[in-house]
């Protein structure tokens, strides 16, 4: 395995980009931004972002765009406080229902998917209306309160000042992390997200592998609300909106870290922090909240374009320096717009 | 050879040089096409033939010191536009035409369609009808390019390609045409050379089969390492010195002995019938290369792909190693023993963005006791099969994109031979890889075959079938017309077959 420093240097980018913003901002605002409440407070929201992306992952990963996520976690927030707050159910019940509703959310995308054969972007668009429309139903537009202290205090506990939903984090990434690269159905998953045919052709069963990887975004997302509703305490209308973008935006800048041209888990959790510590240290530099989606959009578009560009400058350069590409490689009858090697 | 004498038209490049990042690709090429002619220009991957046309198209900057004339005048080597605007057109591998789109359609598309802005059909179509009837193809203006046959498609793309009339070309490259045609379709697509060059046109023909080299070629220019080695009248050189020239050295076996075959019958096909397939019946055995011959349509290119399981079956069982299948899908079809190479090694082949490790061992991965799959002993255990095959490099983190085609091609048939697949299935296995290349692929299947796998494999090329093969099917109209093998077993017979049976 090559570790040159160049390699380290892109592979690692949002590493330094992130000390860069940390320096950036303790000597911008030190007082309210250096602090340890600074840090707990981006740990803990970035919580539910991440849970959310890591079901994002295994979508991506399996070359499925899930824009359902958002809704299947604004709708567990929603049913979750619902459960407990107007009908007194018991948490533990609650947080199964909830993760039922997520896995079953994702088994349709899924089912639509491969099955019915729709696009996962026509799909996932299509069901998060409908997660949307039973969002407003249930919440009547209005706040659920009445969520009982066992359930918002699965939260609170801060185990060496570390946010324990941080620590549910680094739990789940660790579980994906472990299943996406080292994992049999995992290397599958990526198989059929880069190439669904070739896949198929050496024996991928590719429709359980999408089907799999919608489902796994449905629960993650689902969790992500449950985490969501217990920070707040109160189940919030149509509150999963928010996360569209900053989901994607790390899942897609998180292809460009670590595993380069690949979605995967320790380049999403890095870029979230990234993109989290960059928008909190512009909103305590006195930035206005329209400073997240600016910042998000903003850094989505610029990943993309970094990753465009050096996924075409990998793939022109050769192994072992021969110029070894066919003339038949589609770039070659590409208009000369390139410049560079191969 | 009364060729119209032509002021216009031709190519010479002098101390054309090309490196990338200290590396020497090519160094200081010449290349002289005089006008009228049709030459051909050969090279293995690495002699730097690719970049060499890619600085032509303006794909690349030459190094400084490079200078080109077209028709005799000077053009600026490296741009495009100057390529374009000396006359020099070209007619790339995939052909560049929109498939979903009429003949007419891609004749005229991107012209100034005189003043007005409304796209005139008619007129397009007549404009259309007067190119090819100029040029002889008998086509239909308002048929739709993907139901064209291969060489239709190929005629259609080099009528496209100097549709701006015989006067204005300088040079019209084509790269590899005749990757997927068969020897009659190749024919046709000569023809339409010939004829242009009778019209005084300049050609500069890129290929690794060298038989066309002397069919069709009147000189021929050979690049090594990046220098050129050879430019001779084709009447003057034979097959051999031109392999030998090409590779640098001298080819004794260039084709490896036939392993031993055993009278075993591995795979058996009865009455098979599919998309393009009637009622097909044959046996393989043990240690047997069998090859499929045909013309486009005549059911050898759809027989692979029903063997694979990636067409359905309407009709027919297959029995191999014991076990009886009426229908195949790719999962089957591998758990079956059958390992399937497929004509597409980018897009279907192999997943070109994961390493070559990754690629190797998709069908069946590696996972100790638990469920964790660790990539080192993946790495190692990878390793041994890629020398087996003697891929180059042997690096299973490359990725499988940055390897040339026959070294591709050598890790996914590693591949099946790592999940001990008793036939292996191949759609035109040596397609765009060069002479050294494909020397190493043949060797590999001769290996397999020794191992007491059997060997199915489709192609157009015929002079690859007779010295692989030890027995030849010729399909015409979908069935099956002739079992060629032992003296039987010649170019003329396959292509009398062919045609007529």
């Amino acid at each position: 395995m090559k570790f040159s420093l160049g390699d380290i240097l892109n592979r690692f980018s949002g590493l330094f980009l992130w000390a860069a913003f940390i320096l950036l901002f303790a000597l911008w605002v030190p007082d309210t931004f250096l602090t340890l409440g600074t840090a707990q407070s981006i740990a803990s929201t970035q919580a539910v972002t991440g849970l959310a992306a890591m079901g994002v992952v295994c979508a991506m990963a399996g070359g499925a765009f899930d824009l359902s996520f958002a809704g299947v976690l604004g709708l567990s927030s929603t049913i979750g406080a619902s459960l407990m707050g107007r009908s007194d159910v018991s948490p533990a019940l609650a947080i199964v229902v909830c993760l039922l509703m997520g896995l079953g959310v994702g088994a349709f995308n899924g089912f639509l998917v491969t099955k019915v054969r729709i696009s996962s972007v026509v799909a996932t668009l299509g069901v998060s209306s409908l997660l949307l429309a039973a969002d407003s139903y249930i919440t009547n537009s209005q706040y659920i309160t009445g969520i009982p202290k066992s359930f918002t205090s699965l939260v609170e506990s801060k185990p060496l000042e570390i946010p324990i939903a941080t620590i549910y984090l680094l739990v789940a990434a660790l579980v994906v992390w472990a299943f996406l690269e080292h994992s049999r159905p995992g290397r599958r998953l990526y198989a059929t997200g880069m190439n669904i045919d070739a896949a198929r052709l050496a024996g991928v069963r590719t429709d359980r592998m999408t089907f799999i990887s919608l489902v796994l975004s449905g629960g993650f997302s689902a969790l992500a609300g449950l985490v969501l509703l217990a920070q707040i305490g109160s189940g919030t209308p149509n509150v999963g909106a928010g996360y569209l973008l900053p989901v994607f935006a790390a899942v897609f800048l998180g292809a460009t870290q670590v595993k380069p041209g690949r979605y995967n888990v320790w380049g999403t959790i890095l870029a979230i922090y990234l993109l989290a510590t960059g928008v909190q240290g512009l909103q305590l530099a006195g930035g206005q909240f329209w400073v997240n989606d600016a910042f998000n959009g903003a850094a989505l578009l610029v990943a993309v374009s970094f990753a465009s560009l050096t996924a075409r400058r990998r793939r022109a350069t050769p192994v072992d320096g021969h110029e070894e590409r066919e003339v038949n490689d589609s770039t070659a009858t590409d208009p000369p717009q390139l410049q560079g090697e191969g | 050879m009364g060729q119209v004498a032509n002021p216009k038209g031709g190519l010479r490049l002098e101390n054309v040089s090309k490196t990338f990042s200290g590396r020497r690709v090519l160094a200081d090429a010449d290349l002289d096409v005089a006008a009228g002619t049709i030459h051909a220009l050969v090279g293995a991957n690495g002699s730097g033939k690719s970049t060499l046309i890619k600085i032509l198209a303006g794909y690349h900057d030459p190094d400084s010191g490079a200078r080109g004339w077209v028709s005799g005048e000077p053009i600026d080597l490296g741009s495009h536009a100057a390529a374009t605007a000396a006359g020099v057109r070209f007619v790339h591998q995939d052909l560049g035409l929109l498939a979903d789109m009429s003949v007419a359609e891609n004749l005229t598309l991107d012209e100034e369609s005189g003043a007005s802005w409304w796209v005139a059909n008619r007129a397009d179509a007549n404009r259309a009808r007067a190119l090819l009837r100029d040029y002889d193809l008998e086509l239909d203006a308002n048929e739709t390019v993907s139901e064209l046959g291969a060489a239709e498609r190929t005629m259609l793309a080099v009528v496209r390609a100097i549709r701006d009339g015989l006067d204005n070309l300088g040079l019209l490259v084509l790269d590899e045409p005749t990757g997927t045609l068969s020897n009659q379709e190749t024919g046709q697509l000569f023809e339409l050379l010939r004829a242009l060059r009778g019209r005084g046109a300049s050609v500069l023909f890129v290929t690794h089969r060298l038989e066309e080299v002397f069919e069709i070629a009147d000189r021929v220019t050979v690049l090594r390492d990046g220098h050129k080695v050879l430019d001779a009248p084709t009447a003057e050189i034979d097959e051999e010195q031109l392999v030998e020239t090409i590779v640098g050295r001298p080819l004794e076996d260039f084709y490896p002995d036939p392993p031993p075959v055993n009278r075993e019958v591995l795979l058996e096909v009865k009455d098979l019938t599919g998309p393009n397939v009637e009622s097909v019946s044959f046996l393989v055995h043990g240690g047997e290369i069998l090859g499929l011959a045909g013309l486009t349509g005549s059911g050898r290119e759809s027989i692979i792909p029903l063997l694979a399981g990636v067409a359905p079956w309407s009709a027919g069982e297959l029995q191999i190693a014991g076990r009886r299948y009426t229908r195949l899908n790719p999962h089957t079809a591998i758990e079956a023993g059958l390992g399937y190479v497929p004509a597409d090694r980018k897009g279907l082949g192999s997943i070109a963005e994961m390493t070559v490790r990754e690629n190797l061992t998709l069908p069946r991965l590696p996972a100790r006791s638990s469920r964790w799959l660790s990539l080192r002993e993946e790495r190692k255990e990878s390793v041994p099969w890629l020398e087996q095959l003697a891929v180059q490099p042997n690096a299973p983190e490359a990725l499988f994109a940055t390897l040339s085609g026959g070294n591709q091609q050598r890790v996914i048939l590693a591949r099946w031979l790592r999940v001990g697949s008793r036939a292996f299935v191949l759609d035109e296995p040596t397609q765009g890889v060069d002479v050294a290349g494909k020397a190493d692929i043949y060797e590999a299947l001769v290996a397999a075959a020794r191992a007491g796998a059997c060997v199915v494999m489709a192609s157009t090329d015929a002079d690859e079938l007779m010295a692989t093969c030890d027995r030849v099917l010729v399909f015409r109209s979908g069935r099956l017309c002739a079992d060629l093998s032992g003296d039987g077993l010649t170019a003329h017979a396959i292509s009398h077959h062919e045609h007529r049976g």
